[in-house]
């Protein structure tokens, strides 16, 4: 067993890392399609329009951006597996890889806690619904999630900032945490945690009231999928005899739903933690923008205005690289959760 | 479109919800759709409110192309591009009468989802952007289909190292989430509308590809490929006569949920100001309302409801072809 699963990690890591290099060629190929000259290529490296004609010549010379394509692109390769991803040109001089860490434990902490909820609630919800299948409930929150997942993530955000910051004044609606506030020592990045760490306990509970409406934002954008995998997980799980059988021996509704049928019926909702991982991430940019969470959102968003193009181009390869993780994890899970599945 | 219809009408048949005493079953055509969108109350809303978004939208893009052709024509003596239009979308009048007003019905209907801070009726210019949101869908989606149709069904139907060369190449393409692949390219290719284009077309063909491959996969396997091959058709000819009409049928209610998908795609890139230009967009009208809420809350959140009611109607409508298809009238 063992084995078999240092053998799967092995095959999936080669696969990981083939995936991450054809993304690489793809990003590579577009940026060299769109900008065909040396000097174009030096100027967006630059990023500063009055750029001087020497310090173009330098920068050409620098990166070797007369060679030859395959040249290029495998320095390119290199110095990224060297964990170079190039200057960034609005955090003046700083590597990118040190913005994307200051940026980037913010980002995931809300993803996380965003798709941990919207998986939780769809759970439930698509529990009740398969038990209550054909009645009110089940229509009730199938009108629900359709206008969730329906509804731009924006105006998610907008109507939960309405509703419980500026409406009933129950929690702050902008940034991670109140700034008047001595931040904790950072030892991993992410708020929470450091605070919890530091023993910031003030701190600790303004981040999580902070936290609170993105992350339930990014939920309530995701619960849908999860809603729909569950209620039809459920709904083949309560025709099978076992559930009968639990019925015949007289246990109640209750006891039959979320003791015996839900235990089957959650596995498949395993493999959804990937695709809602990814889903919110790509939805964390735009609600970091509502919310002024200062996260790689924001950091994205202040790219696209600025036309920082190395910028962009570490942000993908880092979210690849998160979704890629992700889904190792997730089949991994599935594995350990379902006997019956075989990595191969 | 032959065969699900045909499917559904033996289930209906089978479970007796054709009316037996009228003595006449429609068994194809408009008549049968409209009857079948009818009895489900919700999809019949969907259907109306993409009829009247799909009609509006290719009213007023013909509208803005004549006045792109003749920029002197006058229709109610406003230029053809607003003149159904309640006013002109890009006026700027800074009085504080018209400034950041209310939904109201003061002026009918200029003021009904109020004013932005340069005066502007925020309706005229979501009315003004819609062509937009009409034209991304059929574009993206219908080149999606058409890359997906023959990289996919090629991938599964030739197996061995083509399947394996792009199949690898989709998987790249899925590791990132859309959206994230989506802003690259579309800041990478610059501003404007066609660049966003670009981008979602980019993005969108990988999830085809993978659904074509997998119907190939089943198809290849039927009998009457089998006899073609045996009768000495071409692989081109298997391809195009056999395999893809055959997969075509179970994606038609996908590509209607996905046309919704495109929209708030669309909507989230013009959002961060991806291909912004001084066309107006959906997204776009509510990113600018940011920095005024939530005092003037309507320049944010009325963009945003429009976006959701016209996704709804396609969540609804593809909802209920995905009924028709898999043979389900009721749930």
């Amino acid at each position: 067993m063992v084995s078999s699963i240092v053998l799967y990690l092995i095959r999936r890591s080669i696969n990981a890392v083939i995936t991450i290099v054809l993304l690489l060629a793809l990003v590579f190929i577009l940026l060299h399609t769109i900008i065909r000259s040396p000097e174009g290529l030096a100027r967006v490296i630059c990023g500063n329009p009055h750029c001087s004609n020497s310090a173009i010549a330098l920068i050409i010379k620098q990166n070797g951006l007369t060679n030859p394509l395959w040249v290029q692109f495998f320095s390119y390769i290199n110095q990224v597996f060297h964990g170079n991803l190039g200057i960034d040109t609005f955090y003046r001089g700083r590597p990118e890889l040190s913005v994307i860490e200051a940026f980037l434990p913010i980002t995931l902490e809300l993803v996380v806690t965003g798709s941990a909820l919207g998986i939780l609630i769809g759970i439930f919800t698509g529990s009740i619904a398969a038990s209550n299948r054909n009645r009110a409930q089940d229509y009730g929150i199938k009108a629900v999630y359709l206008t969730a997942w329906s509804a731009p993530v924006f105006l998610v955000g907008f109507v939960l900032q309405l509703i419980f910051a500026y409406w009933l004044k129950l929690l702050p609606a902008h940034g991670i945490a109140n700034a008047f506030l001595t931040p904790p020592k950072v030892l991993t990045g992410a708020p929470l945690i450091d605070a919890l760490i530091d023993g910031k306990w003030v701190y600790a509970y303004s981040v999580a009231q902070h936290l609170v409406l993105p992350a339930f934002a990014l939920a309530v954008a995701s619960f849908g999928i999860t809603t729909r995998l569950t209620r039809a997980s459920m709904i083949d799980a309560l025709d099978r005899d076992y559930v009968k059988l639990a019925y015949m021996k007289g246990l109640s509704k209750r006891t039959v739903v979320w003791g015996t049928a839900f235990r089957n019926a959650v596995i498949p909702i395993i493999t959804l933690i990937a695709l809602t991982f990814a889903f919110s991430v790509g939805g964390a940019v735009i609600i970091e923008d509502v919310f002024s969470y200062y996260g790689m959102g924001y950091f994205t968003v202040q790219a696209i205005y600025n036309s920082d193009y190395p910028a962009i181009l570490a942000f993908v390869l880092i979210i690849g690289l998160a979704v890629i993780i992700a889904n190792l994890v997730a089949d991994l899970l599935y594995a350990v959760a379902d006997p019956r599945v075989r990595l191969t | 479109m032959r065969r699900p219809i045909q499917a559904t009408v033996t289930t209906e048949v089978a479970t007796g919800t054709v009316a037996a005493g009228k003595g006449k079953t429609t068994t194809g055509g408009w008549r049968f759709y409209l009857g079948f969108f009818m009895k489900d109350k919700p999809a019949f809303g969907g259907l109306i409110i993409v009829a009247v978004f799909v009609i509006w939208g290719a009213l007023e893009g013909l509208m803005q192309l004549l006045s792109l052709w003749f920029p002197h024509g006058r229709l109610f003596g406003h230029p053809y591009s607003w003149a159904l239009i309640p006013s002109n979308p890009f006026v700027l009048n800074f009085s504080p009468s018209y400034k950041l007003q209310p939904p109201s019905l003061a002026h009918f209907p200029s003021f009904l989802f109020g004013t932005n801070v340069d005066g502007q009726s925020i309706l005229a210019r979501l009315m003004y952007a819609t062509p937009h949101d009409l034209a991304a869908p059929i574009v993206v989606v219908g080149s999606a289909l058409l890359i997906g149709m023959f990289l996919g069904t090629a991938a599964g139907y030739f197996g061995g190292w083509t399947d394996e060369v792009i199949m690898r190449l989709t998987d790249a393409f899925l590791a990132l989430p859309a959206l994230i692949l989506a802003i690259a390219v579309g800041v990478l290719l610059g501003g404007g509308f066609t660049s966003v284009l670009v981008a979602l077309m980019i993005v969108w063909w990988p999830t085809y590809a993978r659904f074509f491959r997998a119907q190939a996969l089943t198809i290849r396997e039927r009998g009457y490929v089998e006899s073609s091959k045996l009768s000495g058709s071409s692989s081109l000819k298997i391809l195009i006569k056999h395999i893809i009409p055959n997969s075509i049928d179970p994606i038609i209610a996908y590509v209607t949920l996905d046309f919704g998908t495109v929209i708030l795609f669309l909507a989230a890139l013009a959002f961060i100001g991806v291909g912004l230009s001084l066309y107006p967009e959906w997204g776009s009208e509510s990113n600018f309302g940011l920095d005024y809420f939530p005092t003037f809350w309507w320049w944010s959140i009325v963009p945003g409801i429009i976006i959701g009611v016209v996704v709804i109607g396609f969540t609804l409508v593809g909802d209920r072809l995905q009924d028709l298809i898999s043979g389900r009238m009721t749930y």
